[in-house]
């Protein structure tokens, strides 16, 4: 048999028990592999990564105390410790549907369930090493969010009918989604159940019908799907985000509720019930919630200063105000690099103040949050400025809840997301009328603004139309749209008039403050490949 | 804190799982350790078979214990079939050429279906493991469409099934049926049957069915999945 093809491959061993390690390292050893590292927890494999590159990653799942398998893979790729072309294999002790199932965004390239034998895993490695070589071009483009490269290079590849082409057209689908191309992510699913009914094409059309907000028909895909099957977890995920959008915001906290008794271990799904349940006034759930996420979150890259944030407000919330403090007051040692720390421990401690009487202290630690958003940046995070108007509602100062409302809005104008948070917010605070006049109004206004910029480009009149789209982009910082627009407008007249080393100097600020507020937005990489070529111009 | 059963069995299968890894891979290297000498080889093989038979059993034992209390989720979707013969035989290939068995597979590389990839893996290899008790020489994998059904079919060259098995009764009568055999093979049937169960479209379910001396003179155990 063929070994030496391995022999060359750098592998990282994960595995809290002594015996299992030196079980794998033989089998690597017989087939010839003579790079072997091995690491007994989460902390010694994410340090073996920080120092060195490997081929394969052969990773327990359950490995006791500290970080689990999943945690490590979450990090390992979020601080790109390995590269895109890195296999990482979770061996997991039984059957692994429920963590594949558990809508994790980062999956590892396979399971393998022990026991397992050489010949095995040396099948599983040879057709993984192929599937790699394969997808390198469009994983490196999905890297580069080059959606349209990575599409094209992906069709190439389908049309030769390979053997796991059908994971391909799964794959395909989700590149789609991620390009807001929802016709073609649309045309694949149906394509498939065509065929056959197959549950991920079926929850596809489902979340291809929730981002085309056709909400009522997406909660039917979602329900009659849990009908058939009540473990689906995606589905429950779906669902909820449906229903918030819905603004039925009791129906989602149950549907979460559900889904977290599936699977209590996903960290997102606990945050997004905790915060859900929160908002909602049922703090004695979100306390539950909240209390499981940050154990969960210890160990995992994902967390955050407002799970203990939104723990000390449920505390509060309950009257247990000693309690509450006692977690604020931790926030920032856990978190000691995280520039939000400040400014989470600030804003609760204002709220437990405020709760226990202490006017003085709440309106100081009130300062000190404020001092904290302006450092951070509030202007552009609909996160923190939505966490300053529940602060400041809450301590009665609805006018300044009002103001940084309004603003928030504009920066994020159409963040669905957001949206139905302020609209769940202001459902609870019994202004339901007033937020959803509020948001649109503001929607309203941005969209004039566009539409008259233009129809000023489609006069040629370049300058006014930029100055009119610039000036909104400055008003809204944080807005993305507004400003990739103002980026547009430039580039249309560059690419008219020719480039000038000021106007590409100014498209990069926009590009710049777009890339800050949403890293991933499907837009960009087309507006920086064209200010790419006329930058080479100047 | 108190824990409950399935906390407890999820910990249990963990540490038995480990344990078995243990075994296994310290037996395969006894084995392949040109320096180690047996009086009688076949017994090594005969544990090697044994830990794979208890690891099966396991599978079966937990898997029915999810689906009945709603707890198993399944994903069934398009695979390569070859993909999945070739995984099984890689998975089984030691302990066969141990006991002096052939163990090999026939399958269009073209030729896909729609099933659990997890699940079927395990119906298959506690057949195979079945199988390895009753070959002499030989254990066949084959995989075909027939009568718009994947059929997948595990044959050998022993004395093949005993009539009372090839006589159950079809559908709903079978689980009852099969309980009232006693032996080794009875979770093992159980549990294909169950899982073969659960591949269903429209009017069509999917079932497995007994026979003997189809190619090869032994027993044949049949899956067949729309």
């Amino acid at each position: 048999m063929a070994t030496s093809e391995f022999s060359d491959k750098k592998f990282l061993i994960v595995d809290d028990f002594a015996d299992m390690r030196s079980v794998l390292r033989n089998i690597l050893r017989s087939m010839e592999v003579v790079q072997i590292d091995l690491a007994s927890n989460g902390q010694e494999a994410i340090s073996r990564l920080e120092k060195r590159r490997y081929d394969v990653i052969l990773c327990d799942y359950n490995l006791g105390e500290g970080r689990d398998g999943q945690q490590i893979l979450e990090e390992a790729r979020h601080r790109q410790l390995i590269g895109i072309d890195t296999i990482f294999i979770m061996i997991t002790a039984e059957n692994t549907r429920d963590m594949v199932m558990a809508a994790v965004e980062h999956t590892p390239d396979t399971y393998l369930t022990k026991p397992f034998t050489r010949e095995l895993l040396q099948t599983r490695l040879n057709k993984l090493f192929g599937q790699k070589a394969n997808l390198s071009a469009i994983n490196r483009h999905l890297l580069a969010k080059d959606y349209t490269a990575a599409i094209t290079e992906m069709d190439a590849l389908i049309a030769k009918a390979p053997k796991n082409v059908s994971e391909l057209l799964k794959l395909e689908a989700e590149i789609c989604l991620s390009a807001n191309r929802y016709d073609d992510a649309m045309a694949i699913y149906q394509d498939v159940l065509s065929e056959r009914d197959v549950r991920w094409a079926r929850l596809g059309i489902g979340k291809v019908l929730f981002y085309t907000k056709q909400y009522a028909q997406a909660e039917e895909n979602f329900t009659n799907l849990l009908a058939l099957d009540n473990n689906l977890l995606e589905a429950y995920d779906y669902l909820a985000r449906t229903q918030m959008a819905l603004g039925r915001f009791q129906d989602a906290e149950k549907t979460l509720t559900t889904a977290v008794r599936i699977s209590p271990r996903g960290f997102k799904r606990q945050c997004f019930l905790a915060d859900v349940a929160l908002t909602n006034g049922n703090t004695e759930l979100a306390e539950v919630a909240y209390t499981h996420a940050s154990s969960i979150g210890r160990h995992s890259i994902h967390n955050h200063p407002s799970i203990m944030g939104g723990l000390a407000k449920s505390l509060t919330a309950n009257g247990k105000h000693p309690e509450a403090l006692k977690v604020a007051g931790q926030i920032q040692t856990t978190f000691p690099t995280h520039h939000e720390a400040i400014f989470y421990e600030a804003a609760v401690t204002a709220v437990i103040k405020t709760n226990q009487g202490e006017r003085a202290a709440a309106d100081e630690a009130l300062k000190i949050a404020e001092q904290a958003m302006g450092e951070s940046g509030i202007a552009l995070s609909s996160t923190l400025g939505l966490e300053m108007v529940k602060t400041y509602s809450q301590l009665g100062a609805h006018d300044k809840a009002k103001r940084i409302l309004e603003k928030t809005i504009a920066n994020n104008h159409d963040d669905e997301d957001f949206l139905t948070e302020v609209k769940q917010v202001c459902h609870t605070a019994g202004i339901a009328e007033d937020g959803i006049r509020t948001i649109r109004e503001i929607q309203q206004e941005i969209v004039k603004t566009n539409n008259a910029g233009v129809q000023l480009i489609k006069q040629g009149q370049f300058d006014a139309a930029i100055h009119l789209l610039e000036q909104a982009a400055d008003d809204m910082p944080g807005n993305k749209t507004v400003n990739l627009n103002a980026a547009k407008a430039l580039i249309m007249k560059m690419e008219k008039l020719g480039p000038t080393a000021a106007e590409v100097q100014q498209v990069r600020g926009f590009v710049e403050r777009v890339q800050r507020v949403a890293p991933d937005d499907w837009r960009l990489s087309d507006v920086v490949s064209h200010l790419q070529k006329l930058a080479n111009k100047v | 804190m108190a824990m409950d059963f399935p906390d407890m069995l999820a910990s249990s299968i963990h540490d038995i799982k480990n344990s078995l890894s243990l075994i296994s891979n310290t037996l395969s290297d006894l084995t392949t350790n040109a320096d180690n000498h047996f009086a009688d080889s076949r017994q090594v093989n005969l544990l090697q078979h044994e830990v794979l038979r208890v690891n099966n059993n396991l599978v079966h034992l937990l898997t029915l214990y999810k689906l009945g209390n709603n707890g198993l989720m399944i994903d069934i979707r398009a695979h390569n079939v070859e993909e999945l013969l070739e995984e099984v035989v890689a998975s089984n290939q030691a302990v066969c050429t141990a006991l002096g068995i052939d163990l090999r597979y026939q399958c269009d590389p073209t030729l896909s279906g729609y099933f659990d990839f997890e699940l079927m893996r395990s119906v298959i290899e506690s057949s195979i493991g079945n199988a390895q008790r009753y070959a002499r020489k030989q254990i066949l994998l084959t995989a075909n469409h027939e009568d718009n059904y994947l059929v997948i079919r595990i044959e050998d060259d022993g004395t093949g099934f005993p009539a009372a098995l090839l006589e159950l009764p079809k559908e709903s009568e079978y689980a009852i049926s099969i309980m009232q055999f006693s032996g080794r093979t009875r979770l093992g049937l159980l549990f294909a049957y169950k899982i073969a169960q659960l591949h269903h479209v429209n009017d069509r379910t999917g079932h497995i069915q007994l026979r003997n001396r189809r190619t090869l003179p032994g027993g044949c155990f049949e899956l067949w999945l729309p």
